[in-house]
């Protein structure tokens, strides 16, 4: 399986590539648009790992939607240079978390794939990734941590408004 | 259902099948584009009580050629604030994703042991997840509008993207939750399986309501009047494609008709029944393209009657109207198939 390799490659070249172009390149506009291409080659990661749905769904939900409101904000306040961090107790815990997280992520990541390397890998069913697979498992085995979620983003836009309400003194305006 | 190293289709041809495909739908695609660019030009003249385009040719139909050979010819201009990569790599974005969209649309069922005694399907490639293709391309044509109006550097240009992303966002919901109805209702995502179980009826009946606002979402997702306010004219000059000149403007021209050619085959395959109609075998593809310049004329007429929206109209109708009716659409709908 030659294409599947050729394209693996590319697909993961693309995701590292637009993950470190997120986090290097200067201007925010062209962050944004890094992320995107990660966005992009981790559809095709998925689309290698037979689960064209979730591909589908990635490109739908993140790089059409998410990252659509991403780039609606920094094409708008876009160019204003702002130091990120540095600032009071969470400038100086704030890179203590990241390092904890890279190397919490290293060992589990590592960890699985290393035992793995020699191996066929998981045998993958027929159906298996398929919208109605994918549905039956939302819905019925997982249905409390999918509708937990589902709560969670709510409460997130909810307490994105309020804050962002408060701060910009919204309330005197028409709303 | 057959694993490709991509993807699961439901019948795999032979290689050279599939490049013949991909050829012909790229032709199709070239030789439509004229054809409805001239129709469009005839008919808005009719409609506005002109002849149209009579110059060129007899009865001016060779006002495309024309059009694209004065395109070939302009000198490609880059404003001095412009990102000129992005400038280039935008119009593309926009093609591709117009065309790969063209893919999934069916022409007909798969025929075995037809022309040349080949096996084939009569359409691009029937994914498993069938119209969400559709979706996640249409997704990604909106970073060709963003980036063609972000890289121009002009305001106009930047207001222009600016609606076409407010604009997208609000209608792509609408829209994929009209679909939702048929759907349920077909049992399936994959789109020669829900024209294969239109053929009792066609779903624009049952489904009526999902077909009325995806018609709406339609008009609004290939910007076209009266929701072309991302290019208002009156407003803001032409847009995300201000600054755009030559065939970079040709390509953001062509793909708005290849978007609505798409689409007019979504709403054919969806709603209409696809190849089904009267007649023998061999005509299915015809029904399909009959159906299609249906559309295709209804857009065109469309444009000729309706002004275009206010913007914070175009947002209210989308999100307080367009949005709750397409979700008891879909509630209803799979309340019905349930019971």
């Amino acid at each position: 399986m030659l294409l599947e390799q050729v394209l693996f490659f590319v697909a993961a070249a693309g995701a590292i590539g637009g993950a470190l172009g997120v986090v290097l390149l200067r201007n925010p506009f062209f962050s944004v648009l890094a992320l995107v291409a990660h966005l992009i080659s981790l559809a095709l990661l998925f689309l290698l790992l037979r689960a064209e749905f979730i591909a589908a769904a990635q490109l739908v939900v993140y790089a059409g939607a998410v990252m659509v409101l991403y780039v609606f904000v920094v094409a708008y306040v876009g160019g204003v240079e702002e130091t990120v961090g540095g600032e009071g107790a969470i400038g100086r815990v704030g890179p203590v978390f990241a390092g904890a997280l890279l190397v919490e992520l290293c060992i589990a990541i590592i960890g699985s794939a290393l035992p793995a390397i020699d191996s066929r890998g998981p045998h993958v069913a027929a159906g298996f990734g398929s919208p109605g697979a994918i549905g039956k498992l939302l819905l019925e085995k997982f249905l409390i941590p999918f509708e937990a979620a589902s709560f969670l983003l709510l409460v997130a836009a909810v307490g994105a408004v309020v804050l962002a309400r408060r701060r910009r003194g919204l309330e005197d305006s028409v709303g | 259902m057959t694993r490709l190293p991509l993807a699961s289709v439901s019948f795999v041809e032979s290689t050279g099948v599939q490049i013949v495909k991909a050829v012909v739908i790229f032709a199709f695609v070239l030789v439509v584009v004229p054809m409805i660019l001239l129709l469009e030009r005839k008919l808005l003249g009719r409609f506005q009580a002109r002849l149209g385009p009579n110059r060129v040719g007899p009865y001016g139909l060779l006002q495309p050629l024309a059009d694209v050979l004065k395109l070939l010819s302009k000198e490609r201009f880059t404003p001095s604030t412009a990102v000129p990569w992005m400038m280039a790599m935008a119009p593309a974005i926009s093609i591709f994703t117009a065309v790969v969209t063209l893919a999934i649309i069916p022409f007909g069922d798969v025929r075995r042991h037809g022309l040349f005694g080949a096996s084939y399907g009569l359409y691009g490639i029937d994914v498993s997840i069938g119209i969400l293709w559709a979706f996640a391309f249409g997704a990604l044509a909106f970073y060709g509008l963003m980036l063609g109006g972000w890289a121009s550097g002009s305001k106009y240009s930047f207001l222009g993207a600016m609606r076409s992303a407010a604009q997208l966002i609000s209608y792509e919901v609408s829209l994929g939750l009209s679909l939702v109805g048929v759907v349920i209702t077909a049992g399936s995502l994959s789109l020669t399986q829900i024209v294969n179980s239109q053929d009792h009826i066609w779903y624009v009946v049952p489904q009526f309501v999902g077909f009325c606002i995806f018609m709406v979402a339609a008009f609004a997702e290939t910007n076209r009047p009266p929701f072309d306010l991302p290019e208002a004219d009156a407003e803001i000059v032409a847009g995300y494609n201000t600054e755009f000149g030559g065939m970079r403007f040709g390509s953001f021209f062509m793909a708005e008709y290849i978007n609505m050619v798409a689409i007019a085959g979504i709403a054919t395959a969806m709603f209409l029944g696809g190849w089904h109609g009267p007649g023998p075998g061999w005509l299915d593809p015809i029904w399909v393209l009959v159906k299609m310049f249906g559309f295709i004329v209804l857009f065109i007429w469309i444009r000729a009657t309706l002004p275009r929206l206010r913007y914070d109209q175009l947002m209210a109708f989308g999100w307080k109207i367009l949005l709750p009716l397409a979700t008891v659409n879909a509630l209803v709908t799979a309340i019905l198939v349930a019971t």
